[in-house]
């Protein structure tokens, strides 16, 4: 039997996306392994980023400080909204470095099977930005499955009646797909080749 | 394409001894139980990873044991492949697809080798629920257009969601939700329409160059549409469900407006059948410039042998043929040309001679 103090910190592990019990117990006994200090400083690690990062309280991106870097970057293009899913889906986009414009997070798209619906995401403080200030182009890079799609139609309709010009990601990739997984040339093609919708 | 051999291991009665065949025609005799139509459902299962006899793959595989191993030598375009899949019984049902020894993914996987399957089982293209039908449709689509298969999983994906979002009673998205479902549910249709054109053409043809005394067959493919969509949509928010869509979309066969099932007699309906599956396997080849292989199961005396005999002696060389039968003046009927002769007794090959 696996000492509780052992199994209790394996538990926790698998509580991660992505960690299977197998990996979660090699963590687990990887960390004990180390020495204490090491241990000490990715608890306290957890901790800080824990009681130090928050959400932007303009672009829902993960941030230390409010507005977040992004939204106070006066080499950037206030009048484009790039919008995703997820504040990870940011650099994804960044990597392209053909992107100077903002982001707004909606922090998931909608699921109707999940019980994700237009209340449970961001597209209301989307349209307070939209209409607040003097934006130009609104660019919707929500994922190229299902759900990110009826998402991506679900905010061009309510943008509409705002009259901001709205663009996709042109996607080369099958329909399925994950923004995560997308390389630097076929986001960078994506952005470029974007349409209105 | 040519199954040069195949090995089996804990497939139903199969023994695990490699099978060689015959490049156009391979009859498999046998008497009753002996392991005739496993030996065919064991090649459908290296082709498609199912079985045309049961839903459940479970079932395929030997009892009390853990899994089932199929593997296979292919010749395509004179480039041998070797293919093998192997499924785990349990709960789990582990499955996993190999081309020369690679792990391959399911869309790479059925790519490397088709088959068609006709057997008597397969009158509930007549006679059962449109379902039925509409697999059958679907089936011939992804034989000529595999990308079709991407299509279908994202339509099943939009109407789960669609109708999770009626039966959830809050339609603030609904909107978003039909604009995506009429995309995909298009998808679906436009492929679906053209491939029914395609194959009720192919078997008209058919049907009139073998003189075939039922002429007047009519396939017509009938897409479930909407002409009304508000009001359609006010009884799917009633019904909270979707009440239109590739979902109730159905193909009739009708003589003189009449539904064939109801027309026809048993050997009728078997002989229509197989003339469908003789047009899948036309236009198969039309599309790819070679044959797929052909499984004729259990084939019965009740069949129009004269048609069958020159269906055969049509087709194009280099299609395989496995076929079983049990019935004497059929097994007759099939060894016009150059042929295999496979005996099997208890899952083993006990005999293979071939005749020219
Ligand atoms: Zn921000």
């Amino acid at each position: 039997m696996t000492a509780p103090p052992l199994a209790n910190l394996i538990n926790e592990f698998t509580k991660l996306p992505g960690v299977g019990g197998k990996s979660a117990a090699r963590l687990a006994y990887a960390i004990l392994k180390r020495p204490a200090a090491e241990a000490e400083a990715l608890a306290a690690a957890i901790l800080e980023v824990k009681a130090k990062i928050f959400r932007c309280s303009t672009c829902n991106n993960m941030t230390d400080v409010d507005p977040c870097a992004i939204c106070t970057d006066a080499r950037r293009d206030p009048s484009l909204i790039c919008v995703v899913e997820e504040a990870f889906n940011i650099p994804t986009i960044e990597q392209t470095r053909d992107y100077k414009g903002m982001f707004h997070v909606l922090l998931g798209a909608l699921s109707p099977l999940k019980g994700v619906g237009p209340q449970d995401i961001d597209v209301a403080g989307l349209v307070r930005r939209v209409r607040s200030g003097s934006i130009r182009e609104v660019i919707i890079a929500t994922n190229p499955n299902v759900e990110g799609e009826a998402t991506a139609l679900y905010i061009a309709q309510q943008l509409r009646p705002l009259g901001v010009r709205t663009t996709r990601l042109a996607f080369g990739l099958p329909v399925g797909g994950d923004l995560e997984y997308a390389d630097q040339v076929t986001m960078a093609k994506a952005l470029e080749g974007r349409r209105e919708i | 394409m040519i199954l040069a051999s195949v090995t089996a291991n804990n497939f139903r009665n199969l023994e695990p001894d490699p099978i060689t065949f015959h490049a156009q025609t391979n009859l498999v005799v046998g008497r009753n139980g002996q392991g005739k139509t496993n030996l065919l459902e064991a090649i459908y299962f290296l082709a498609t990873t199912k079985s045309f006899r049961t839903p459940r793959l479970a079932n395929v595989v030997r009892f009390e044991q853990p899994s089932v191993f199929v593997s296979g030598a292919l010749q395509r375009q004179r480039i041998e492949k070797a293919l093998s899949i192997g499924v785990e019984a349990a709960e789990s049902r582990r499955r996993v697809l190999m081309v020369n020894e690679e792990s391959v993914s399911l869309h790479d996987y059925l790519a490397a080798m088709s088959v068609f399957a006709y057997s008597a089982a397969r009158l509930e293209i007549l006679r059962g629920a449109p379902e039925e039908r509409r697999r059958f449709l679907d089936r011939g689509v992804a034989s000529i257009n595999p990308a079709y298969l991407q299509d279908l999983i994202r339509y099943a994906r939009v109407l789960r969601q669609r109708n999770a979002l009626l039966q959830s009673g809050s339609h603030g998205s609904l909107e978003a939700w039909d604009a995506e479902f009429a995309i995909s549910a298009a998808a679906v249709q436009r492929a679906r329409a053209a491939y029914a054109d395609e194959l009720s053409a192919a078997f008209a043809e058919i049907v009139a160059r073998h003189g075939y005394h039922i002429r007047d067959l009519r396939m017509t493919y009938r897409p479930s549409g909407v002409d009304d969509p508000a009001r359609v949509r006010r009884l799917e928010i009633r019904a909270r469900t979707s009440l239109a869509g590739p979902q109730r979309d159905n193909i009739e066969f009708a003589i003189d407006g009449r539904n064939a099932a109801e027309v026809l007699s048993g050997g009728e309906q078997k002989m229509i059948v197989l003339l469908l599956k003789f047009a899948k396997l036309e236009l198969f080849r039309r599309r790819h410039g070679e044959s797929a292989l052909f499984l004729l199961d259990d084939l019965d005396a009740e069949l129009d042998l004269e048609i069958l005999q020159n269906l055969l002696t049509r087709l194009p060389s280099e299609t395989q043929l496995f076929a079983t039968s049990a019935k004497e003046p059929v097994v007759g009927a099939l060894q016009s040309g150059p042929h295999r002769r496979l005996v099997i007794e208890k899952g083993r090959v006990i005999d293979s001679r071939d005749f020219s």
